[in-house]
């Protein structure tokens, strides 16, 4: 009888670190397609490197305070519809017309990234301007409850619901939300199968499964109104379908009968780690995926023997996070897969999710 | 992008009907995970920010656009600008259709591709060869592509026209479930289009629908018993209709004990047994049957149920060992 974590390799914190301080650098032509998403890009690099304990001992202060002026250089502050970040530099101009400023808006999925990962780097949020955040809020929620991901424009599902419920969490006001239209929009996205589609009657799928999941769980008990969030039956389908998708080989998939992939290892696990359902879930095989994932250059891979990108090497850390071995050895080769908490529903480390609560948080003057 | 076909790529700096623009640089002080953009990229949405600053709205922003768009498909900037600017100008919407055909090819996995789409279709109000369309899509190399399912299942909802949308919806996934049995977001448009949607057309006798789809179901198991989509598929019907999962126990039973050489070969519609060849016991059918005791209760039910998920556990396995 074998060990169950003989075969994992040590999880190669030092070359993932490297990997993402290089993308942090910069990105080949070929990664043009990110042009609009850089800051979700600085998001996942980030934040691993506070997952791998590496922000602090290996990076400059000057460095980290570079990154936070980056970030800060893409909030929209005074925008028509309120305020929060663009995703990168990609339409910005030295001197804007009044007609080119629509045109460099802010996004709800890089504002809830930018939130986050200024929290990672230990901003204290003076230049937030709250009452600008939530007016923005307001102006993407759409009469069926879903959310656009530019103020009046753009396109809508449950991740940009998703962002607007966690940085409503970290504002503590919820002001700019109308939560039972935003519930009754997640409802529709629920699928036979016990998972959520992107959209309303659209695929069960683990990244949109987690999305609605922890938007449900973000909602605080007084808007609640008593209700339970998913009722037992929904819950025991959703457990059902999420444990479904653990292959054989340990990693999840995000569809049925699809092959399994590091992000969905996250994203699965994560929301049966909310449901309250982690024992579920089998520990060795999933980090052994995870470490068959590990690129030799650093960084981790969609698939074993894939290249790595941030976006992988980022969620497939936050499901180690989570589910680290358990059996109690202090040998350093499973030692080094044990990261920081990880709080599931804001999806960073506990200590990152503490300071965000405390320091984004609306102030009652 | 690379440019490696040898041919020159003219620049839009380069060509004199741009002369009257003035491009305008990415303005940006230390970068952040900078891109290494090509020249043609750099030029390409340099002229992007000048025609945006200046509010151009005008036949060639066309092709700018579409420059970028062929660089960069996520320039969703690009897109909504394009689609303004067809607005303004009153563009050839079939012209644009046909190109987004190549387009949606081109760049399947990319959320833009199928917005724009959208806005379009919204606009000609014809969603009908658009099912044809992705019908064609599907047939490529990606029949589970996301977008292209969710952009039927859109069109099929928002224009919710029976005679010349929905009728044919039920050839189209059999095509589909016959060409790949485990497709699974093949089996869930089969349940969007015959249960999640309502009542179709010629559907209404409901009795006669859930006896349909069960002989369906159970036969494709039949045929593929290890296919969690098709008993994800059972399950979701009988929770719908709110028929017990008892109902289908005797089939069910058939595929979680080994093959019985000695079982009588007859045509048995309500419970077609699985072939000889199949890997059995099936784990989706043990746990469906582990299920079915569990929800009946009772202690003799529930150790019954115990005892199968034990068992599920070693077939879990033996699966995992290979």
């Amino acid at each position: 009888m074998t060990e169950p974590f003989d075969a994992l390799h040590l999880l190669s914190k030092t070359s993932h670190a490297a990997h993402c301080r290089r993308c942090l650098t910069g990105l080949p032509a070929v990664s043009t397609d990110l042009d609009a998403s850089r800051l979700v890009i600085a998001f996942y690099c980030i934040s691993s490197l506070d997952l791998l304990g590496r922000l602090y001992d290996k990076i400059s202060d000057a460095e980290r305070e570079a990154w936070r002026e980056w970030i800060w250089d893409q909030y929209t502050l005074g925008g028509v519809h309120g305020s929060g970040f663009r995703p990168s530099p990609y339409m910005k101009v030295e001197n804007p017309s009044e007609h080119s400023v629509q045109y460099d808006a802010s996004h709800m999925i890089m504002t809830y990234a930018a939130i986050i990962t200024l929290a990672v780097l230990r901003d204290d949020f003076e230049r937030l301007d709250r009452p600008s955040l939530i007016q923005s809020l307001q102006s993407c929620q759409r009469e069926d409850g879903s959310f656009s991901t530019t103020p009046g424009g753009g396109e809508t599902d449950l991740r940009t619901l998703y962002c607007a419920f966690a940085i409503s969490t970290m504002l503590d006001d919820w002001s700019g939300i109308n939560v039972p239209r935003a519930v009754d929009f997640i409802a529709k996205c629920r699928s036979y199968e016990g998972g959520y589609g992107q959209a309303p009657f659209c695929e069960a799928q683990g990244g949109t499964t987690y999305i609605a999941i922890a938007a449900l769980h973000l909602i605080p008990e007084r808007l609640r109104n008593g209700a339970e969030v998913v009722t037992p039956a929904e819950r025991a389908q959703t457990i059902r379908w999420l444990v479904q998708n653990q292959e054989p080989s340990g990693g999840f998939r995000g569809r049925t009968g699809k092959e399994a992939d590091a992000c969905y290892c996250f994203w699965c696990s994560a929301a049966l780690q909310i449901l309250g359902a982690r024992e579920l879930v089998n520990v060795p095989a999933l980090l052994q995926f995870i470490s068959d994932c590990q690129f030799r250059f650093g960084g981790i891979a969609k698939s074993p023997g894939g290249p790595a990108d941030p976006y992988h090497t980022y969620l497939a850390l936050a499901a180690v996070s989570m589910y680290p071995p358990d059996n109690g050895e202090v040998e350093a080769r499973i030692g080094s897969w044990k990261l920081p908490r990880l709080d599931p529903l804001l999806n960073t480390s506990e200590e990152t999710s503490d300071w965000a609560r405390k320091y984004v948080r609306a102030r009652v003057e | 992008m690379s440019q490696n076909t040898g041919e020159q790529i003219l620049l839009f700096s380069d060509k004199r009907e741009w002369a009257d623009v003035v491009p305008l640089e990415q303005y940006e002080g230390d970068p952040v995970a900078p891109i290494f953009y090509s020249e043609t990229y750099k030029d390409a949405t340099d002229y992007f920010r000048g025609i945006v600053k200046a509010g151009e709205k005008s036949q060639r922003v066309l092709e700018l656009t579409e420059s970028i768009i062929r660089q960069n498909p996520a320039h969703y900037t690009a897109w909504q600008y394009r689609y303004e600017t067809l607005l303004a100008i009153n563009g050839p919407l079939d012209t644009e259709l046909l190109l987004m055909d190549e387009l949606a090819i081109k760049y399947l996995k990319t959320y833009q591709v199928w917005h724009h789409r959208k806005l379009l279709v919204t606009l000609s109000g014809k969603p009908k060869p658009e099912l044809d369309f992705i019908t064609v899509a599907l047939s490529g190399d990606d029949q589970k592509n996301y977008h292209t399912w969710s952009y039927r299942q859109w069109l099929l909802s928002y224009f919710n026209n029976e005679e010349d949308l929905w009728s044919g919806e039920l050839d189209f996934v059999e095509k589909m479930l016959t060409k790949d049995v485990r497709n699974n977001s093949a089996w869930h448009h089969r349940f969007f289009v015959v249960w999640a949607s309502g009542v179709r057309s010629g559907e209404q006798d409901r009795e006669r629908v859930l006896r349909r789809e069960s002989i369906y179901v159970k036969q494709n198991i039949s045929l593929a018993p290890n296919n969690p989509a098709a008993w994800n598929y059972l399950r979701g019907m009988l929770d719908h209709v709110k028929v017990p999962y008892s109902a289908v126990s005797d089939f069910v039973k058939l595929y979680t004990v080994p093959f019985d050489p000695s079982r009588p070969d007859l045509v048995d519609l309500e419970n077609p047994p699985p072939s000889q060849e199949a890997q059995l016991p099936c784990v989706q059918a043990v746990e469906f049957l582990a299920d079915v005791y569990e929800r009946e209760g009772g202690k003799e039910n529930i150790e019954k149920a115990v005892e199968l998920l034990k068992k599920l556990a070693t077939e879990y396995e033996k699966i995992r060992k290979k």
